[in-house]
């Protein structure tokens, strides 16, 4: 018993030439299907993936760098247009100042031209009436004279009746004028 | 006596019939007595490989940017290989290289110990010493190919057999050592270390079917039947275990050619400042120290 274990026991350890010979050609096999096949297969989508990812990454930071720049743009041209607009009411403010200030001159000249005008009519007016009021009292004294001249020129009798008529109606007058003033006075 | 003899399948007094070292010495199926002679284990390994370039194959023919399930899971493993077992060894700029040839040694020995606990085959297809030999022998070829390309052959037997700053007199018994250690000892290693955890594991899980199914079945007194669950909960384990042994063995098969490669391709060539290649070298030896520790707990 002891023999045969030892003597199988050590054969464990001797290939056997056909083993060898399978194992050689399943390695060789092997060998060949994994350097030729299946690595280089693998590789290359492994390559490939990397060079999508890093062109992912690349797109990403380029897509990232854009978006920047035009933010960047899109804050200047806004810094830019609230400027402009400050600018812009700043001018409205300016403009509408002077417009005002403007309307109330020309408002101001013009009631003053107004004024004057009036003025002007109330003088022509005030003119026009005295010297019609002159006329008029002219033809009036001329009349009077006249009808007094007349009456001289009829008769002197009459004119020294008339003279006294004339004077006592300017004492009656100057009476009734007095007593007036009495009697106001008394009031 | 018992479990310690490796007799061929000998009986116990009470009638188990003890799996023995026979197992691995089948006998042939096909083509008896010439050199294409199958056994059971060369039909496993032959019916793996078919698997496996079949599988990877229609996986690698498929593959699309965007992995699915299983090609993101090939992936992990590929991924795994690179950053766990290439580069830490090889560093970035050469792990490149190698990472191919690493990939297929970890994947195959991995897939073939795993026909340990695939049912229909429950032999690993790496339990025949001619398996592991050939795949340490491949590793040689991968190392001292690595180290003739980088330095021509000349380069490298000079650094592998007398490397500097030895004093002269000490080459005469450092250049045997190291001509055994590249061309002998490591491949030895490789292919022991496989083979042994594999048959041993093996042997485990059949002892603990086999004693499962002698108690439940014949073993007197009937009472014993109960204790059949505990072999087969021990059974139940140590099929988890095997997995993880048959992935460790793979890693450390890769791990140490791997750091193999390294030894022999100077990594100052590629550029690299000469303080991070001793670093790298200490780690390298680290790693496969550790490794050799797991393998010597596991076997």
């Amino acid at each position: 018993m002891l023999t045969i274990a030892a003597s199988s026991g050590l054969s464990l350890f001797l290939p056997d030439t056909a083993d060898l010979l399978w194992s050689t050609v399943v390695l060789v096999i092997l060998i060949i299907f994994f350097a030729k096949f299946f690595m280089p297969k693998f590789n290359a989508i492994f390559d490939e993936r990397a060079k999508r990812i890093q062109g992912r990454m690349d797109e990403a930071e380029k897509a990232q760098a854009q978006a920047r720049k035009a933010r960047e743009e899109y804050e200047d041209k806004l810094a830019r247009a609230q400027q402009e607009a400050s600018h812009i009411r700043d001018d409205a403010r300016a403009e509408a100042s002077h417009i005002i200030s403007d309307a109330r001159s020309r408002a101001e000249a013009t009631s003053r031209q107004l004024t004057e005008n009036a003025q002007k009519a109330i003088d022509s007016q005030r003119d026009k009436a005295i010297e019609q009021l002159k006329s008029d009292m002219g033809n009036v004294a001329t009349t009077l004279a006249g009808q007094i001249l007349g009456q001289k020129l009829e008769d002197s009798d009459v004119q020294s009746d008339m003279i006294d008529s004339l004077i006592s109606d300017m004492e009656k007058r100057g009476n009734a004028d007095k007593a007036d003033e009495k009697a106001d006075a008394h009031k | 006596m018992g479990l310690f003899d490796l007799g061929a399948g000998m009986t116990l007094a009470a009638g188990m019939k003890m799996p023995g070292i026979d197992e691995f010495l089948p006998q042939p199926l096909l083509f008896a007595g010439t050199p294409f002679a199958i056994t059971r284990i060369t039909l496993i390994r032959l019916i793996m490989t078919a698997i496996i370039l079949i599988v990877l194959g229609i996986t690698a023919h498929r593959a699309t940017l965007i992995p699915g399930r299983w090609q993101g899971f090939v992936e992990y493993g590929m991924d795994f290989v690179r950053e766990q077992i290439a580069v830490p060894a090889l560093g970035e700029s050469r792990a490149d290289r190698y990472t191919g040839n690493l990939t297929m040694i970890f994947f195959v020995i991995f897939l073939f110990n795993l026909c340990e606990v695939i049912p229909g085959f429950d032999m690993p297809a790496t339990a025949a010493i001619a398996c592991p030999l050939v795949f340490a022998i491949w590793s040689v070829i991968s190392y001292v190919g690595a180290g003739i390309r980088t330095r021509g052959l000349g380069g490298f037997l000079k650094e592998e057999l007398f490397p500097s700053g030895v004093p002269w007199p000490i080459y005469i018994i450092l250049a045997p050592i190291n001509l055994l250690e590249v061309f002998i000892v490591r491949p030895f290693s490789l292919t022991v270390r496989l083979f042994a955890n594999m048959i041993a594991g093996h042997l485990i899980l059949a002892v603990c079917y086999a004693g499962t199914q002698f108690l439940l079945l014949s073993a007197q007194p009937r009472a014993l039947a109960g204790a059949s669950i505990l072999t087969l909960a021990g059974g139940l384990a140590m099929t988890l275990f095997e997995i993880f042994v048959g992935g460790l063995q793979a890693y450390i098969f890769a791990v140490l050619t791997a750091n193999y490669i390294a030894l022999s391709t100077p990594e100052t060539v590629s550029g690299d400042a000469p303080e991070q290649v001793d670093k790298r070298a200490e780690r390298s030896a680290q790693v496969a120290g550790n490794a050799r520790q797991a393998a010597l707990a596991t076997a």
